[in-house]
């Protein structure tokens, strides 16, 4: 068993929830997600994310419109959907349970 | 000065330099690729696609370069990363399905002499293509049938054009790890090339060439399965197309080969002469063979999953030539009719001398199962037919009586004339042959010859083996059969011949004879035994009473 694909496999599973968090502070550019996901160093190279969102639209969690920009073509805005909301609060709930359960079980018994 | 590519993405255009498009492109293709399967694979491609235009568009802004370079390119790889990264496994299970790939067979325009059959067959069976090449140089200098087979191959099989069909040729699945080993073969070749050229290499050959013998035999009977399939169908149709095979000596497809070819030309040239009527003939049996040959092109062609842009054109054309091929045919044939319209009789008498004759008659060697064939600008037909009957006369007498169609008495006359019939007397022995001759000018118009050998009664014939195949019902007292007849002595009488050295034994067979009369004898034994030994028991009872 090789420890980057552990590593990896960590990072994957909190991805989503970490996108949905990012949007539920407000509406954001793929671009802007990836920066924000970069910084935390949660993901390594872009083209990760794109199959991602279009994931997360497909299942209604996310919504977008069409911006223009100076930079280049037209860009995807995100935002999320109610449905991708009440999705988000459901998992933030589950994260702080789990992220309990970890922190319990890993700690050193006082 | 560098060449500039020009490339659209996401309605913008962008120059590339020629090594930055190669890269790209690659790159690019292989995103596609493995976004491919995805469910909204184009959207995502096409979000990609609008990433990088931006990017590069914010490169060219900052450089205030007018052309993408490698460095842009790579740093787009950089950025957005590899392909394999983009998609998750574990929420795909298709591509791990799908990598099981079954082969197809394809042209491989990549390693080509002429289409790129040969290779292309060598991919599929994971051998050097230029064993298959070796197989198909040996078929065509043997037979011929290397060269058909490879045109029929040739427009059946879909060429391998896209990278997936080129991954598909070799049985891999259509994965990136492949694809870059595809891409990364050409400069591998060159260097395993190098480290082959040693001792090594010479070992190495051997012993792959002997595994790849092995692997291709096993899979040649599959394959070769397939193309007997093939050409049984193949077969059906020109048997069914057979009154004008036969104009060719169709004997094992052998008129592809040069060889069948001059063969061939005996049976049609004695018939059609040598003018415009042969060349009608063999261009109509030529044109009526396309309709099966493009028949079968169109169902190999759904076998191997070529899709013909023009089958109905082929179809049409294959119709329209076996319709103008029938034509031509008639023609020409149409045409011997009144060639055969008149029939003329010569009759010549020979004289023998004495009494006793002993009958063999010379055999046409190199047969080729026809008819006639063509030796020495003559024409030799086998059309003799041979009757002993009794004379009043006190002389022995040989009629030959040959006969032959024309368009008019008087040529058809020239041409029964035109016989010629070796035979000949010495002593006893009395030759005849089983063939006539006429000059090859003269054609095959229904020539025969009846040759009627008229004794005396109390004349004495015997018959040698060898004129079995001219022998015609010939009249004996026996009343044996033409073959029965052969090896025994005869005797003329008024009622027709009778055999002087025929025992009656003869008419069973001896072997069969001694063979019944040892069973009997046998079967006469063990019931006497058997009848012994119950007298033996019903002896032994009245004792031991």
């Amino acid at each position: 068993m090789k420890i980057e694909n552990t590593k990896a496999q960590m990072r994957k599973g909190v991805l989503e929830y970490c996108i949905l968090g990012i949007l539920s502070n407000g509406d954001a550019y793929a671009s802007d997600i990836i920066e924000r996901l970069k910084g935390a160093e949660l993901i390594v190279v872009e083209g990760t994310l794109y199959p991602l969102l279009t994931r997360l639209k497909n299942a209604d969690l996310l919504e977008y419109r069409w911006e223009e920009s100076n930079a280049g073509p037209p860009r995807k805005y995100y935002s999320l959907s109610a449905q991708g909301r009440a999705f988000q609060l459901e998992l933030k709930g589950t994260w702080e349970n789990l992220n309990n359960a970890v922190e319990q079980l890993t700690s050193t018994p006082s | 000065m560098n060449k500039t590519i020009n490339i659209n993405l996401a309605g913008i255009i962008f120059h590339l330099d020629e090594v930055a498009y190669e890269k790209f492109k690659t790159y690019l293709s292989n995103v596609k690729t493995a976004l491919g399967k995805e469910e909204s694979g184009e959207e995502i491609i096409a979000d990609i696609e609008a990433r990088i235009a931006e990017i590069f568009n914010l490169r060219m802004k900052e450089t205030g370069a007018q052309v993408v370079g490698l460095a842009d390119v790579e740093f787009i790889i950089e950025t957005l990363g590899q392909p394999e990264a983009f998609i998750d496994e574990s929420e795909n299970e298709a591509p791990k399905s799908s990598s099981k790939q079954t082969r197809r067979f394809f042209r491989n325009p990549d390693e080509k002499v002429i289409g790129g059959v040969c290779s292309g067959i060598g991919a599929y069976f994971d051998i050097d293509p230029v064993w298959i090449r070796v197989l198909f140089l040996i078929l065509l200098f043997f037979t011929g049938i290397g060269f058909i087979t490879y045109v029929i191959l040739w427009a059946s099989i879909p060429e391998a054009k896209t990278t997936a069909q080129k991954l598909q040729m070799r049985g891999e699945a259509v994965n990136l790890n492949n694809i870059e080993k595809l891409f990364t073969k050409v400069e591998d070749y060159t260097s395993t090339e190098k480290i082959k050229s040693g001792v090594n290499s010479f070992v190495s050959f051997i012993v792959n060439g002997i595994g790849s013998i092995f692997s291709f035999i096993f899979k040649f009977i599959g394959v070769l399965l397939a193309i007997a399939g093939a050409m049984i169908a193949f077969t059906l149709i020109v048997a069914l197309l057979g009154i004008f095979g036969s104009t060719w000596n169709l004997d094992g497809l052998n008129f592809i080969s040069l060889n069948g070819y001059i063969y061939g030309l005996d049976g049609a040239e004695a018939i059609f002469g040598s003018g415009w009527r042969l060349l009608a003939l063999r261009a109509g049996t030529l044109l009526t063979l396309l309709l099966p040959l493009f028949a079968l092109v169109v169902f190999l062609a759904k076998i191997f999953g070529r899709e013909l842009t023009n089958s109905k054109l082929l179809s049409f054309s294959g119709i329209a030539s076996f319709i103008v091929g029938l034509i031509l045919i008639f023609i020409s044939a149409g045409s011997l009719i009144t060639d055969f319209r008149e029939r003329a009789t010569e009759t010549d008498q020979i004289t023998l001398s004495g009494m006793s004759f002993d009958i063999t008659a010379d055999i046409l060697e190199d047969e080729q199962g026809f008819f006639f064939d063509v030796e020495d600008e003559l024409l030799h037909i086998e059309n003799v037919r041979f009757n002993i009957e009794a004379t009043r006369s006190s002389t022995a007498s040989l009629e030959l009586k040959h006969a032959a169609s024309g368009r008019n008495h008087s040529e058809a006359r020239a041409r029964a004339q035109s016989f010629d019939y070796p035979t000949a007397q010495e002593g006893e022995a009395l030759r005849l042959s089983e063939y006539f001759t006429v000059p090859k000018e003269s054609l095959y118009r229904g020539q025969d010859l009846k040759v009627t050998l008229r004794l005396p009664v109390g004349a004495t014939v015997y018959l040698d083996e060898s004129i079995e195949n001219i022998m015609y019902d010939i009249r004996n007292v026996q009343d044996m059969y033409d073959g029965d007849m052969l090896g025994h002595q005869w005797e003329m009488t008024p009622e027709g011949l009778s055999c002087t050295d025929c025992a009656t034994i003869e008419y069973y067979d001896a072997d069969d004879f001694e063979e019944s009369i040892e069973e009997n004898l046998e079967e006469m034994e063990e019931s006497i035994e058997e009848k012994l030994e119950a007298l033996e028991l019903e002896l032994k009872k009245l004792k031991d009473r």
